[in-house]
């Protein structure tokens, strides 16, 4: 195993697990250390794979890793990134890039300077609903896209640790968390960046602005529309719909649609045949692994999050402003 | 008053509705298709003839015929008013196709014209009689769903081109616009018959970026309700060629205390067969809801009152305005318009 690629985990949380199993799905790749300060949830994490429990990023250095997955709350992941390119790992970072604008500028500038690999985690584009999608566009088939429509909507999510997801000033609400998904896609399958954004949202029982709407509009002309909620019954479960008018056709789907039917058991026991399952988790990190075995590029460029992120921060800013952002000019807020 | 309502089609340029409603009404046991009126003899008898009707152009004489007691008016968007003004002074009901006009003066004049004349004018907003839509409305007003939070509805379709329909759709002085005020205000009469608000603001982005026509064929709206409840809008013209179906209707909502995801698709088998083009086809096997719209106008008429759930043209007004104000927000870089908005 002395070739092994040693993963350093950094945040045990939903979305490390889902990284840690793709890990363990690649030859020649070892997870050594999972980190977090919840030192029991790292436990947790790290006893599946047989790494170390640490409780920060330090720990996990110590361990001697190649590559960082940074899974924390966004408004950590600034710190933690430059952190671990200053020790010269390659970082996989979970999306949104950040909180804030000027953090997501600061971790764009490190990994400009670095050269190691350094990916943000959209991994919609890894789906293989969304993938296919997007070839298709790429391909030509649908001419040149003239609408898109991306929509995500769930309950509150019930995962993150002390319910960071709920205090809007660590996870910007669904607007951000989710949105940030919706902003990176569109902006891939039109192939050019989102110029304005306009966006409204409700309050609900899961908090405040948890209902959201953006409108987008990109250089080509194209124009977009997000929808994104946490208030959704959580009966429902999560749903995506998903739509590209082209001048020459449409491609849709929604996850209604995306079923493979279920198994019934006698005694109430329901397996549904999942189309997606982990598969975009697996390929985007089978993804980033192979960018680092081979030198790169990115497979999904820091640049490319920070444009999602940063029309994410100026829908929230859209939303107090009453007005849309003009994101050819638009520096933060 | 007793037995079918006598009902003539005054105008049509609105060719494929006016055949539909010639066809309602020829199925309603509550009414009884008289007469159809329009200048052009060849457009005219081809709506009458199918179901064996007299086709006039001679309107002051349709209109001073006693028996006469309603008109449902398919003429060009712009030239509703005269026709609804020129029916109310006739002492006639009236069932107007949306949107009511191409401008706020018009639509007004026409309100003031039919109270003044004491009848009953009344919106083709047909998807309101769509039996999902009727019960989403039920579980709404029965409180099973708690406050609204925010919707997000769809009515696409093909592009209404030359030479399958008329130049009038895609000229602005006639239509008002294109896809934005054709299909938009369905929505908003929906979005306002749900949930009983009124919409405070409107941002939009339109774009010609599909056909080859000088009107918008894209349009994406966002509402803001005057109880803070939020609405996206897509009344493209966005269905492409070979596509199974020709139009398609979806509705989201969410509550505080449930959801809604409607689609009027799903009334429908997969065919695929010679006769009806390549490829797949969806053929629908839901009931028309020009049906039930013009039995309940008909039964407003026979009642004196407009029954639930007719939309009347103070719905047509304010669904026209959020249209208008839509425009005025593309045309400002998609500020946020305010409209007046409530009853007048």
């Amino acid at each position: 195993m002395a070739d092994a690629l040693r993963v350093g985990v950094v945040g045990a949380g939903l979305i490390a697990g889902c990284h840690v199993r793709a890990y363990t799905r690649i030859p020649d790749v070892v997870v050594v250390a999972v980190a977090d300060p919840h030192v029991t949830k790292a436990e947790q994490l790290a006893s599946t794979v047989g790494a170390a429990a640490c409780a920060d990023l330090d720990e996990v250095l110590s361990r001697g890793v190649d590559v960082v997955s940074v899974c924390t709350p966004p408004a950590r992941h600034a710190d933690v990134t430059l952190e671990a390119l200053a020790a010269g790992c390659h970082v996989l970072c979970e999306k949104p890039v950040a909180r804030t604008l000027a953090d997501a500028v600061r971790i764009q500038s490190a990994a400009e300077a670095a050269d190691t690999v350094v990916m943000i985690g959209h991994v919609s584009r890894f789906e293989p609903d969304h993938r296919m999608a997007r070839d298709l566009v790429a391909d030509g088939h649908v001419g040149d896209v003239a609408m898109a429509t991306h929509s995500m909507t769930t309950s509150f999510p019930g995962w993150s640790e002390g319910g960071w997801l709920a205090r809007a000033e660590e996870s910007g609400g669904p607007l951000l968390d989710l949105s940030a998904h919706s902003f990176d896609y569109l902006a891939w399958v039109i192939g050019s960046p989102a110029v304005r954004v306009h966006a409204v949202a409700a309050d609900s029982p899961a908090g405040p602005s948890t209902y959201a709407l953006a409108t987008v509009r990109f250089a080509s002309g194209a124009m977009g529309q997000v929808e994104t909620s946490w208030a959704h019954p959580v009966a429902r479960g999560f749903k995506a719909v998903v739509e590209i008018v082209g001048t020459d056709g449409r491609i849709s789907w929604d996850y209604d649609s995306l079923n493979g039917g279920a198994i019934y058991l006698d005694q109430g026991d329901v397996i549904w045949l999942d189309p997606l399952g982990e598969r975009g988790y697996t390929r985007e990190i089978a993804a980033f692994v192979e960018a680092v075995r081979s030198g790169g590029p990115s497979p999904v460029p820091v640049a490319d999050g920070v444009a999602a992120t940063r029309t994410a921060l100026a829908a929230l800013h859209s939303l107090r402003a009453g007005e849309p952002v003009d994101l050819t000019s638009w520096e933060g807020s | 008053m007793t037995g079918p309502v006598r009902v003539a089609i005054l105008g049509c340029a609105h060719r494929p509705h006016a055949w539909a409603y010639a066809r309602a009404l020829s199925a309603s046991a509550r009414a009884r298709l008289v007469a159809v009126y329009d200048e052009d003899p060849a457009l005219g008898r081809s709506v009458a003839d199918d179901f064996g009707a007299t086709w006039t152009d001679d309107l002051p004489t349709l209109l001073r015929d006693g028996d006469l007691e309603a008109v449902v008016v398919c003429s060009a968007t712009s030239r509703h008013r005269e026709h609804v003004e020129q029916a109310a002074a006739a002492g006639l009901h009236v069932l107007c196709e949306k949107p009511i006009a191409t401008s706020l003066r018009d639509a007004s004049t026409m309100l003031a014209a039919c109270h003044e004349a004491g009848v009953q004018l009344h919106l083709a907003f047909v998807s309101r009689f769509l039996p999902h839509v009727r019960t989403a409305k039920a579980a709404l007003d029965a409180g099973s769903l708690g406050d609204v939070v925010g919707m997000r509805l769809v009515n696409r379709g093909r592009p209404p081109l030359p030479p399958h329909y008329p130049a009038w759709i895609t000229t602005v002085e006639e239509s008002g616009g294109g896809a934005l005020i054709d299909h938009s205000v369905h929505l908003t009469d929906l979005v306002r018959h749900l949930t009983g608000r009124e919409v405070r603001r409107v941002a939009a982005e339109t774009g010609t970026l599909l056909w080859d026509t000088d009107v918008e064929d894209c349009a994406l709206l966002s509402l803001v309700l005057d109880d803070g409840t939020v609405v996206a809008l897509d009344p493209s013209w966005s269905v492409p060629a070979g596509n199974p179906w020709d139009y398609d209707f979806s509705l989201h909502l969410v509550g505080t205390r449930g959801s809604i995801d409607l689609d009027d698709l799903a009334e429908s088998v997969q065919v695929v067969s010679p006769r009806l083009g390549a490829g797949l086809r969806l053929a629908g096997f839901a009931e028309d809801p020009d049906i039930a719209m013009l039995d309940a106008f008909c039964e407003s008429v026979r009642l004196g009152r407009p029954v639930s759930p007719s939309a009347t043209g103070e719905d047509g007004l304010r669904a026209l305005e959020v249209a208008l104000a839509g425009y005025a927000s593309a045309a400002d870089g998609a500020r946020p318009v305010v409209v007046g908005g409530g009853p007048s």
